[in-house]
C-alpha cells in the first residue's frame, strides 16, 4: 500500500519517468554505436582474413590452447615419468633495441608432462611442468596453479587414478613428492599422454605520458629435453592449436620432437590460460552503463530531494506518520525502478550488439553462462544499488545537486581514473578497492589469474576486487546512505531523550505554568469587571 | 558549500606524491574533480533560487535581468578565484618551479572559473539545478568516454578536441605534449567558447522566459 | 463520536517557547474556530496533533488515539496545513492519488473529491501551476479524501475569491452539520461568525478563551471585538 503510493508519487512526475526512460536508451544507443563501428581482422600469414573464434574449454570460456604434444594413448590408469630439463628457448626482437632475435626464455615457459582429454584446443587437461622462472608447477582448468619447489631441472610424474590426476616432482629420481591432485570430471577412459612444451609471447609494458600503458608482445619458442621417459615409445606429434602459418624462425626451428639417444627434444610456441585478446569481452557491450548512470543518479537524487522541497514531506508524513516505513518503501520503488530499467537496458543491448559484432565478424569473447548472467544481472544491480545510494545521499543532505556531485565523483570517476589517467597503478588500486566505483568489477567476465604472462592491472580492465565483493563495497555506501538518511528523518519525527535537555524542559514548564497561573487574572482584573475568566467561559460553553 | 568541496577536491592533489611521469599533471589530478564542484556552485547560485522561488523576489528588486546574470557570474567568480588559487597552490606545493608548472598552475586556475561560468550559463539556460548538474557533468566527464565509442576514431578524435574534458588533460601536461590532441592554450579557449556559448544562451533564454 | 482532544502541549525550539499548556476539545456537530494572534502556537498545535511535530509534554488525540498510532490516518483525520506542500510536476488527481494509494483508498475517491472540490477539470494540470485558491481547493480535497469524522484546515480561506469563500464556507459548514468535527484556524473573524459554532483564542503558546461563538457575541457584540479585547496585550512573536 504504502509502497504503491510510493510507485505512483515515481511515476507522476514526468521529468522523472523521462529520466529512467533514458536509462536503456542511453546504454541501447551508445552499445549500437560501439558495435557499429568496430572491425577486427587478423594476418594469416600475409593474408588478413576475419579472425577466428578462440577455442572454448569444457566450461564454455574462451581460451588459449596452444601447444606441442607428444603423446600417446592412456587406456585407464596408468602414470607417465620423465626426467625434463634444458630449458631454453628464442626471444624476437625483444627490448632495449628489437632488432635481434635472442637465445632466452620467458618466465611462463613451460615444459612438461600432460594428460589431456584427446588433442583438441580447450580440451580438459592436467599437467605437470618446469617453468622459465617459476619454478615446478602443476596446472589444469587453465587457470589452475600450485606451485611445486623451485627446481631446474627436475624429474616429473603424471599418473592418473579413475578422474584423480596426481603430479609428483623429484630432484634425483628416487624420492617423488606430491605437487597437487585435481580431479578431471567426464575424462573418458582413453586419454592422450605425453610430453609438452609451448611459450607464451613475451610482453613488454610501456607507461604514455597522457596516461595509461602500451602493451608490446613478442613471438617466442621454448624447447626442452625429456630423458628416461617411461613407458617410453609410440609417440604421436600433435600442434594443438597451431595454425598453418609459420614465422620465419619456425620456417627453419619447426615445432616438434626430434629424438636422439633416449633424449627427446620438444620445441614449442603458445600459451596455455583463459583468452583475453583475441576478440571482445561481453561486458564491452555494456560500456554505456557509465553513460546511463547519469540520468537515473539525476532521476534517483531528484526523487530523494523532492520531499523536502515545498514542505512536500509534511504532506507524506501526515498520509504515512511512519518515518521507517517510509524510507524502506521508497527505497524499494526507487530500487525496483531502477533494477528494471537496468534489466531492459541489458537484456536488449547485450544480445543486440553481440549480434552485430559478430554480423561484423567481430570475435566476442565467449564466457559460461553463469558468468554471463552474472556481468548481466549484475550491471542492472550496480544501476540499482547506485541509485539508491544516490536517492540516499540525496534525502540525507535534502538536496540533489550535492548528491549528484558527489555520487558521480565517487561512482563514475574512480573507473574512468583509474582506466584512463596518470594515476599512478596503486592509487587507481586503491581507488577502486574503496570507492563504490569498485562496483563495476561485477562487469569484468575474464577471470584474473597470477600465472599470466600478459599484464592484468587496472589499466587492463582487472578489477582488483571480485565481482561480488565490489558489488558489496557500492551496496555498503549504498546502505551508509540510506541508514543515514532514514536516521535523520526519524531524529526529526521525534523528541531528543538526552536527561538535559529534558531537565531544561522541566525547568521552563514549571516557569510556564506559573505564568498561566498568573497572566489572565492580572489581565481579567486590568480589563474592565465584566470580562469573565477563560475558566468560566469554557464552563458556559460545556 | 560545494567551493569548500572544490578546494578539498582540488588540494588533495597533493597527496599523490611525486610519482609517475608528470608529476604536475598527477597533483593537478584534483582539478579534474574540483571541477564537478566549481560547476554545482555555478549552477547552484542560480538555479537555488528557481527552487525556493527567490529568483522572483530577486527579480522584483532587480528587474533589469542582464544585470542579474552579470552580477552572479561576478559573485561566483569572487568566490571561485580563492579557492581555485588556494586548491592548486596547495596541490602543487612542494614540486620545483618552472615555466611548465606556473603555465599549468595558472591555466588550471583559470580552467576552473570558466567551468563556474559554464554552470551558471546551463543553469540560466535550463532552469533546474539538477538537470543543468546532469548536463554540465555529462559534458565534462562523460562525452570524452562516449567519443571514443564512435565508428569512426578520427570523428572521435576531432569530436573530442571539442568537449572542455580535453582541457583539464591537456593544460594540466608538462611533458610529452606531442601525444596530446590539443595544446594548453588551445583547449582552454574550448572551454572559454562553451562557457561564452553556455552564458550566452543562458541569458537570451534567462531575458525572454517567465522567471 | 471522534473528538481532537488537546491536553497539556507544550513545545520550545531552543528559547522561544511555542506551546506552553495548550488544552481544549474539539467536538462534532460544529466548526470550532482556532483564532489567535501570528506565533500564538495554531499552526504548531495543528502539526503536533498530525504528529509533524512531537511535543515535549503533553497530548493530542484524534477519536481516542494518537494520529501517529493510526493505519489509515487520512481516514481518520484530515488536514490541510500547507497548500504548496505537492510536487510542481504532479497533477493533482495524481497527487490524490498516491495519497489514495497510501490510504488503502480507491482510485475513485480521487475524482470524487475532486468533483466536490470544483477540480474536476484542472485535476490533469501539473500543480505547480495552480493559483493559491487552486491549492486550497486541492488541499482540501486531500483531507477528505478518506471522508474523515475530523478535519483540520489551516487558513483554508487564503488567496480563495469571493466566490470560493463561500463555498467554502459552505463546504465546511456542511461538513460539520453532518457530526464531524472541524477545527478551522484563520484570522478572518467575519467568516467564523458566520460559520463557527465554538472559538478556541490561543495566545503565548496556551489557550485564552474556549467559548461559542454566541455567547463571545453575546458579550462583546462581535467576534472580532472578542478577539481584540481579549488578545490585547498578548504579543504574538515573542
Amino acid at each position: 500500500m504504502i509502497l504503491r503510493a510510493e510507485w505512483l508519487k515515481l511515476c507522476t512526475v514526468r521529468g522523472w519517468m523521462a529520466g529512467l526512460a533514458a536509462v536503456p536508451l542511453i546504454m541501447v544507443a551508445l552499445g549500437v554505436l560501439f558495435a557499429s563501428g568496430s572491425t577486427m581482422s587478423c594476418m594469416d600469414g600475409t593474408r588478413e582474413v576475419d579472425c577466428p573464434a578462440p577455442p572454448a574449454d569444457s566450461s564454455g570460456r574462451s581460451v588459449q590452447d596452444r601447444l606441442t604434444f607428444v603423446n600417446r594413448e592412456l587406456d585407464g590408469d596408468g602414470s607417465i615419468t620423465a626426467k625434463v630439463g634444458g630449458l631454453d628457448g628464442t626471444i624476437t626482437y625483444p627490448p632495449p633495441n628489437h632488432d635481434e632475435i635472442v637465445r632466452g626464455v620467458v618466465p611462463w615457459a613451460k615444459a612438461g608432462l600432460m594428460i589431456k582429454d584427446g588433442t583438441g584446443p580447450g580440451a580438459d587437461y592436467a599437467a605437470v611442468m618446469l617453468t622459465g622462472t617459476h619454478g615446478v608447477r602443476m596446472q589444469s582448468a587453465f587457470t589452475r596453479d600450485k606451485a611445486g619447489p623451485p627446481l631446474r631441472e627436475a624429474w616429473l610424474r603424471l599418473t592418473r587414478h579413475g578422474d584423480e590426476i596426481t603430479g609428483y616432482v623429484s630432484d634425483n629420481g628416487a624420492d617423488y613428492q606430491k605437487i597437487d591432485s585435481v580431479r578431471l570430471d567426464g575424462l573418458p577412459a582413453t586419454a592422450r599422454i605425453g610430453l609438452f612444451v609451448t611459450s607464451p609471447s613475451g610482453y613488454t609494458v610501456d607507461e604514455r605520458a597522457e596516461g595509461g600503458h602500451a602493451v608490446s608482445a613478442r613471438w617466442t619458442q621454448a624447447t626442452a629435453e625429456f630423458s628416461r621417459i617411461s613407458p617410453g615409445g609410440a609417440w604421436t606429434d600433435s600442434l594443438v592449436g597451431y595454425s598453418d602459418y609459420r614465422t620465419t624462425w619456425e620456417q627453419t626451428h619447426p615445432p616438434g620432437y626430434t629424438e636422439s639417444g633416449g633424449v627427446i627434444t620438444v620445441a614449442g610456441s603458445g600459451e596455455i590460460g583463459p583468452d583475453s585478446e583475441n576478440g571482445l569481452a561481453i561486458e564491452r557491450t555494456l560500456t554505456g552503463a557509465f553513460a546511463a548512470l547519469l540520468p537515473l543518479l539525476v532521476v534517483a537524487a531528484l526523487c530523494g530531494s523532492a520531499e523536502f522541497r515545498h514542505g512536500m514531506i509534511r504532506t507524506t508524513l501526515a498520509a504515512i506518520p511512519r518515518p521507517l516505513r517510509l524510507s524502506a518503501a521508497k527505497a524499494a520503488v526507487i530500487g525496483a525502478a531502477a533494477l528494471v530499467t537496468g534489466l531492459v537496458a541489458v537484456a536488449v543491448t547485450m544480445p543486440v550488439t553481440v549480434g552485430m559484432l559478430r554480423s561484423h565478424a567481430v570475435v566476442v569473447l565467449a564466457a559460461p553462462w553463469p558468468t554471463v548472467l552474472r556481468v548481466a544481472i549484475g550491471t542492472a544491480v550496480l544501476l540499482s544499488l547506485a541509485a539508491l545510494f544516490a536517492y540516499g545521499l540525496a534525502s540525507l543532505l535534502r538536496r540533489a545537486v550535492p548528491a549528484i556531485v558527489i555520487t558521480t565523483v565517487l561512482v563514475l570517476a574512480p573507473p574512468i581514473l583509474a582506466a584512463t589517467s596518470v594515476l599512478p597503478a596503486t592509487a587507481g588500486v586503491w581507488l577502486l578497492r574503496l570507492t563504490p566505483g569498485a562496483a563495476f568489477a561485477i562487469q569484468q567476465s575474464l577471470p584474473s589469474y597470477p600465472q599470466a604472462s600478459r599484464p592484468q592491472t587496472v589499466l587492463d580492465g582487472y578489477y582488483p576486487l571480485s565481482p561480488w565483493a565490489g558489488l558489496g563495497v557500492l551496496a555498503l555506501y549504498a546502505l551508509a546512505a540510506l541508514t543515514a538518511a532514514t536516521w535523520r528523518l526519524h531524529r526529526d519525527m521525534t523528541p531528543s531523550s538526552q536527561p538535559a535537555a529534558s531537565s531544561e524542559r522541566g525547568a521552563t514548564s514549571e516557569r510556564g505554568a506559573s505564568s498561566e497561573r498568573g497572566n489572565p487574572s492580572e489581565r481579567a482584573a486590568s480589563s474592565e469587571g465584566g470580562v469573565r475568566p477563560r475558566g468560566s467561559l469554557r464552563q458556559d460553553s460545556a | 558549500m560545494p567551493l569548500g568541496f572544490a578546494l578539498l577536491l582540488t588540494a588533495g592533489g597533493v597527496m599523490l606524491g611525486r610519482g609517475g611521469i608528470d608529476a604536475v599533471q598527477l597533483r593537478l589530478l584534483g582539478v579534474r574533480l574540483g571541477q564537478a564542484a566549481v560547476a554545482a556552485a555555478g549552477v547552484q547560485i542560480l538555479a537555488g533560487e528557481y527552487g525556493t522561488g527567490l529568483i522572483r523576489a530577486t527579480l522584483i528588486v532587480v528587474p533589469r535581468r542582464w544585470s542579474v546574470l552579470v552580477a552572479k557570474a561576478g559573485l561566483l567568480t569572487a568566490g571561485v578565484v580563492p579557492v581555485a588559487v588556494v586548491g592548486v597552490g596547495v596541490a602543487v606545493i612542494g614540486l620545483p618551479l618552472s615555466d611548465a608548472l606556473l603555465r599549468a598552475a595558472g591555466e588550471s586556475v583559470l580552467h576552473l572559473i570558466l567551468v563556474g561560468l559554464l554552470g551558471l550559463g546551463v543553469a540560466a539556460a535550463v532552469r533546474s539545478s539538477a538537470a543543468a548538474m546532469g548536463i554540465v557533468l555529462g559534458l565534462l566527464y562523460l562525452a570524452p568516454m562516449l567519443l571514443w565509442m564512435l565508428p569512426d576514431p578520427d570523428w572521435g578524435r576531432f569530436l573530442y578536441r571539442l568537449t572542455p574534458a580535453t582541457a583539464v588533460q591537456a593544460l594540466t601536461t608538462t611533458v610529452d605534449d606531442a601525444g596530446l590532441p590539443l595544446g594548453p592554450w588551445a583547449a582552454l579557449g574550448v572551454v572559454a567558447a562553451w562557457t561564452v556559448g553556455a552564458l550566452g544562451m543562458g541569458a537570451v533564454l534567462f531575458q525572454r522566459r517567465n522567471a | 463520536m471522534a473528538t481532537i482532544e488537546v491536553n497539556g502541549l507544550r513545545k520550545r525550539y531552543g528559547a522561544a517557547v511555542a506551546l506552553d499548556g495548550m488544552t481544549f476539545t474539539v467536538r462534532p456537530g460544529h466548526v470550532t474556530g482556532f483564532v489567535g494572534p501570528n506565533g500564538a502556537g495554531k499552526s504548531t498545535t495543528l502539526r503536533t496533533i498530525i504528529g509533524l511535530d512531537r511535543p515535549d509534554a503533553g497530548t493530542a488525540i484524534i477519536g481516542g488515539r494518537r494520529y501517529a498510532e493510526l493505519a489509515h490516518p487520512m481516514r481518520h483525520c484530515g488536514a490541510l496545513l500547507d497548500p504548496h506542500a505537492l510536487h510542481p510536476a504532479r497533477s493533482g488527481r495524481n497527487h490524490l492519488l498516491w495519497l489514495a494509494a497510501s490510504q488503502g483508498l480507491p482510485a475513485r475517491r480521487a475524482d470524487e473529491v475532486l468533483g466536490l472540490t470544483g477540480l474536476a477539470d484542472a485535476g490533469r494540470r501539473a500543480a505547480g501551476g495552480y493559483s493559491l485558491g487552486m491549492r486550497q481547493r486541492l488541499g482540501v480535497a486531500a483531507a477528505l479524501l478518506g471522508d474523515p469524522p475530523v478535519l483540520l484546515l489551516d487558513e483554508p480561506f487564503n488567496g480563495l475569491d469571493p466566490a470560493g469563500i463561500v463555498w467554502m464556507r459552505g463546504l465546511l459548514r456542511d461538513l460539520a452539520a453532518e457530526g464531524r468535527s472541524v477545527l478551522v484556524s484563520s484570522h478572518l473573524m467575519s467568516e467564523l461568525q458566520d460559520m463557527a459554532g465554538h472559538v478556541v483564542v490561543a495566545g503565548h503558546g496556551r489557550v485564552i478563551a474556549d467559548a461559542g461563538v454566541d455567547d463571545l457575541i453575546g458579550e462583546y457584540a462581535s467576534l472580532e471585538a472578542a478577539y481584540l479585547e481579549l488578545t490585547a496585550g498578548v504579543g504574538g512573536i515573542r
